[in-house]
């Protein structure tokens, strides 16, 4: 098998194998995503491993608490907090979710659908700006996986779209969640991609799912990612500029030789598409 | 020109759309059904589902000794009541079984199933979660040479000295009697391996460290509590402290001598 260097594409950084992967080479990412959330005001020994993994690994931070959809006020203690964590760990990007995960003043943590609505749309870009100005660097907003939408008004595209464009911030296309809602809401992924505004695309995160039943799939990021959604990737990548690839895997985590089979799968097709872009360039 | 945002509260949301959003989480919060517009209903409880299995595996790590302790259908109304009575504030999941010990505190649930034990076994468990995680605390400059008498102590930072009422710390949950009384517990994270390490102690030994603590000299603490716990043998008393304070250095409690 001809070996390839790993250049985009990253792992989400979890506790489970940390070690592991600090004190071996058998993962070999070009960078690790965590989320800021578990490890802001952390000390003692998961400090040191963070120390010591930002010390090895490029470091990209994947935000789980700040509810940009929800009615509530923004917490800016909080953002404060990330913001130090950012500049501490050296973190070139910051994304969080198009989704709400906290609402009349109780965090939830799970990521619940916004109304795809004028309104909401509005609400979500001027915090948005809000969010970039106290950051004082761009957001990435990820399109998230969701089982039922909520007196929406128009479509998850549109929706993203507009929020997107309007707010200047980029995009972190979830290629799975892309798969998981075409599949539970009955549309083609690929249109669903088109009409993305594919030029804001800075990031993609990459996962696995779980089918439940014949017309529902929970995004699980238990799972290996399947040929499907490979090959969603694959079409993905042919249409946007080279950018940073995550792949989740936050439950059932296997042997690490397997998720780095899937990370040299993914790098394969990217250096392949994007070597193309490039010399045509 | 360009208007700078700040920190200032943006609500753009028709009052129609916080509704949809309110609805929503409060049903993750409760599991009661609620009306919604233009949902798949069959998909909603995945949303109940997820959102209190997050709660539920936080809190169950957290507490592994209560959730064993306690028969399953009293655990499982009490995560329900939690979830749904409970406004969780920290944005960090990992901070929140915190604000479930709060909670059973506040309503008093040891005396709702007479278990007179249960907020000293959750502290317990909560602090050895809170120590191995908080945030670090800097290390003084010490000498390792000094007089242990003479010279201040210098103790690892990174400690807490608690009072139970009951020695969760000592006793299963399943054995324990009408043991109420007063117990202290020395708990610290060593340095070099961020493990918790346990210390059982007297109540006059607490005090010692509570002196120690403060930046007492060790001398001037044993004049102290040898009148305070009516000892009235000094030398008596010196000795079995400093066999303690020799077991204190040997555990890396005690890191030597402040400069």
């Amino acid at each position: 098998m001809k070996l390839i260097s790993n250049k985009h594409i990253g792992i989400g950084f979890r506790k489970d194998f940390s070690e592991e992967l600090l004190d071996s080479d058998t993962l070999k990412p070009a960078f690790i995503e965590l989320a800021p959330e578990n490890w802001i005001g952390m000390g003692g020994y998961w400090k040191k491993q963070l120390d010591k993994a930002a010390e090895k690994y490029p470091i990209t931070c994947h935000g789980l608490s700040l509810s940009i959809g929800s009615p509530d006020e923004l917490d800016f203690d909080f953002l404060n907090k990330i913001k130090k964590f950012i500049k501490q760990y050296n973190v070139q990007i910051y994304s969080e979710h198009l989704s709400y995960a906290k609402c009349d003043n109780a965090h939830l943590y799970d990521l619940l659908p916004i109304p795809f609505k004028k309104d909401a749309v509005k609400h979500i870009v001027a915090r948005i700006k809000q969010v970039q100005e106290i950051l004082e660097m761009p957001l990435a907003i990820e399109n998230v996986s969701y089982y039922t939408p909520v007196a929406a008004e128009m479509d998850e595209a549109t929706f993203i779209s507009e929020i997107v464009n309007e707010s200047g911030c980029n995009l972190l296309l979830d290629v799975n969640n892309v798969y998981v809602n075409s599949f539970n809401h009955n549309y083609s992924a690929k249109e669903f991609i088109n009409k993305l505004p594919l030029n804001k695309v800075s990031y993609i995160h990459m996962a696995g799912h779980e089918q439940i039943s014949d017309t529902v799939i929970i995004d699980t990021h238990g799972q290996a990612v399947i040929e499907k959604v490979y090959e969603l990737f694959e079409y993905t990548t042919a249409l946007i500029k080279p950018v940073p690839v995550l792949l989740e895997r936050d439950f059932n985590i296997p042997e690490l030789e397997e998720l780095q089979t899937e990370l040299t799968r993914m790098e394969t097709i990217v250096s392949k598409t994007w070597r193309k872009e490039h010399s045509l360039a | 020109m360009f208007l700078r945002l700040g920190e200032r509260n943006i609500h753009l949301l028709k009052e129609s759309t916080h509704i949809q959003q309110s609805r929503l989480a409060s049903y993750c919060k409760t599991g009661i059904k609620p009306e919604l517009i233009g949902v798949i209903e069959e998909n909603l409880h995945h949303y109940r589902r997820l959102v209190f299995n997050i709660g539920v595996d936080t809190i169950e790590t957290a507490y592994p000794i209560t959730h064993s302790f306690l028969p399953s259908d009293v655990w499982n109304k009490l995560l329900h009541d939690f979830y749904a009575e409970h406004k969780c504030q920290t944005p960090q999941v990992w901070r929140m079984p915190l604000e479930f010990y709060e909670y059973c505190v506040e309503k008093n649930i040891q005396a709702q199933l007479n278990i007179p034990f249960l907020n000293d076994l959750l502290y317990f468990e909560w602090l050895e979660l809170e120590i191995h995680t908080m945030d670090d605390i800097a290390y003084p400059q010490i000498n390792i040479e000094g007089d242990i008498l003479l010279n201040t102590i210098a103790l690892n930072p990174e400690h807490k000295l608690i009072k139970l009422n009951y020695p969760v710390h000592i006793v299963a949950p399943t054995e324990m009697k009408d043991e109420a009384g007063d117990y202290f517990l020395l708990m610290y994270r060593e340095k070099e391996t961020g493990n918790i390490q346990f210390i059982d102690v007297s109540i006059l030994y607490a005090y010692i460290i509570e002196q120690l603590q403060s930046g007492i000299r060790l001398q001037d603490i044993l004049a102290e509590a040898d009148s305070l716990f009516q000892i009235n043998n000094f030398e008596q008393l010196k000795e079995h402290v400093l066999i303690f304070i020799d077991d204190l250095k040997k555990r890396n409690f005690i890191l030597g001598f402040l400069n």
